[in-house]
């Protein structure tokens, strides 16, 4: 492998990093609230209640992410 | 073929790899707005909310107003994209590109919004640290995040092929493209790979967007406030963003086709079929209003009748009045009829519609604050340059940012157009499925 298509890659993966770094941040906030709501015993339910929704949404978005990162930059090119 | 797709890529990519005078006298022209916001935000910054038109009772104006309508306006992209993809809308292809970045700016810009009138800007560390998920306003905060993690993902993975072909074809920003790209040949393992990530972020994108905006109006609905606690501000604030998304499309679909020459792209018969959307939506904006203001009128409940009697006659007249020609009477008339001058009237009428809509946000927040319900002063609300200047120089930025991002990407999907050059055999079958079969003659 040539030192660009090393650079390259080592970018890829930076780059699918950071998306996971921007969606796992959000993720961890979310659960802060919770621990927070949890701590303050501050209506604990509504917390509960909305991570249960946003959680899962942004655990797919990261499923997609890697998904694609894995299919098309790793698995893709080496096929 | 090849020939044809060899001269599609070159259209498409020209605007990338050629600069003309135009886009520096555009660039010249919005970083003057842009620098009239940012000089705006800094006396703001130094001098406090003072300066500007906000004050007690209403402590929300102009930046509410353009929060609700930029968030609006983003529903043009992902929704009208997302919905045309799933219904296999084959004149989708040349519009879903531009939609999708539309979305992704605007998202960044409204969100923006809050920050600026929050006056202190390091307050925002309370609500990453304190938030509480009663608020609706974190309800927003949640929301938005999704919408523009879904937007983002969206736009990109589309993009994909077409990064790839700037990166085989354009000869600069080699590295950029390689890393985006991410080692696209085309086969046929990374294209199903592709098209089912697609399809997911489509069908997931839909439902973020509808509650993205319900949450917005939430916002004002969850309150007790006169004209705002209403159980139907969910859908009439989707059913508004819709409008204003299908017109802010339009204009940027109609500036594009003439500063780039995409005629052959975009012709009159998309304008048409979204002069034909934007019709629906006026009639259905339409049916919302009056649906709103007649429950209220009726009710007669004596502080909602202020707020009621502050739009139609009091000081406000001439923005709901603004509203109703912007919003119902222009548009109607000029896409009720679009057999002749299709461009020139869609375009009149997304014009119109994009003014309307700003207008309809803006009569929605401040005058119910200007009568509130507890026996506070009342007071009217004046913006000050500030605010003027925060408006344009956010208007400045999106205008900017979809400017430069026509300067990296190609505008309109190079593969969706050659896909859709090769697949019209699989469309055409696909119409044949549509209707009945041969009908067998019985004896």
């Amino acid at each position: 492998m040539e030192t660009s298509d090393r650079l390259i890659r080592a970018l890829q993966w930076v780059w699918v990093g950071f998306a996971f770094f921007l969606v796992g941040g959000i993720i961890i906030w979310i659960v802060h609230l919770i621990r927070t709501s949890w701590s303050l015993d501050d209506t604990l339910s509504a917390s509960i209640g909305i991570s249960l929704v946003a959680i899962p949404i942004f655990l797919v978005f990261m499923g997609v992410v890697f998904y694609v990162f894995w299919g098309v930059a790793v698995h893709g090119r080496e096929r | 073929m090849v020939e044809i797709d060899d001269l599609h890529e070159r259209t498409l990519l020209a605007p990338i790899a050629h600069t003309g005078r135009g886009f520096y006298w555009a660039v010249a022209g919005l970083s003057l707005l842009i620098l009239w916001g940012v000089l705006a935000y800094l006396v703001q910054f130094s001098e406090g909310l003072g300066v500007t038109g906000l004050h007690q009772p209403v402590s929300w104006g102009f930046y509410v107003t353009n929060f609700v309508f930029f968030i609006g306006i983003s529903h043009a992209g992902t929704l009208i994209s997302a919905i045309l993809r799933l219904s296999k809308a084959e004149w989708r292809r040349p519009i879903t590109r531009m939609a999708e970045v539309i979305t992704v700016m605007v998202l960044f810009i409204g969100a923006g919004q809050i920050l600026i009138d929050l006056g202190r800007p390091d307050r925002l560390m309370n609500v990453i640290r304190y938030g509480r998920y009663q608020s609706p306003l974190l309800w927003d905060a949640t929301s938005i995040s999704a919408y523009m993690t879904a937007s983002l993902t969206y736009l990109y993975l589309p993009m994909i092929p077409d990064i790839a072909i700037l990166r085989d074809r354009l000869g600069k920003r080699k590295l950029l493209y390689s890393v985006l790209a991410l080692g696209w040949t085309g086969t046929e393992h990374q294209q199903r790979v592709l098209n089912r990530a697609i399809a997911i972020m489509a069908v997931l994108v839909i439902p973020i967007a509808i509650s993205v905006h319900s949450v917005v109006s939430f916002v004002f609905s969850m309150t007790l406030q006169p004209m705002w606690h209403s159980t139907i501000f969910g859908p009439y604030f989707v059913v508004g963003a819709i409008f204003s998304g299908i017109a802010a499309l339009i204009v940027a679909m109609i500036l594009f086709r003439k500063a780039y020459g995409l005629q052959d792209y975009l012709k009159p018969i998309h304008f048409r079929y979204l002069g034909q959307l934007l019709l629906i939506m006026a009639l259905l904006w339409f049916y919302f209003t009056f649906a709103e203001y007649l429950t209220g009128y009726y009710g007669a409940e004596p502080e909602e009748m202020k707020v009621f009697w502050a739009k139609f006659t009091g000081p406000f007249w001439p923005f709901f009045w603004g509203m109703v020609l912007c919003n119902f009477i222009i548009p109607i008339s000029c896409l009720v009829s679009l057999s002749r001058h299709t461009i020139g009237k869609v375009l009149a009428a997304s014009l119109s519609v994009v003014v309307g809509m700003w207008l309809e946000r803006f009569i929605i927040v401040v005058p119910t604050l200007s009568f509130p319900r507890l026996p506070f002063p009342q007071g009217i609300y004046s913006p000050t340059w500030v605010e003027w200047g925060e408006t344009a120089g956010s208007f400045g930025i999106f205008a900017l940012f979809y400017l430069l991002f026509t300067k990296f990407f190609p505008i309109i999907s190079i593969w969706e157009i050659r896909e859709g050059r090769e697949g019209v055999k699989e469309v055409e079958e696909r119409l044949i499925s549509y209707l009945p079969g041969e009908i067998e003659e019985k004896t």
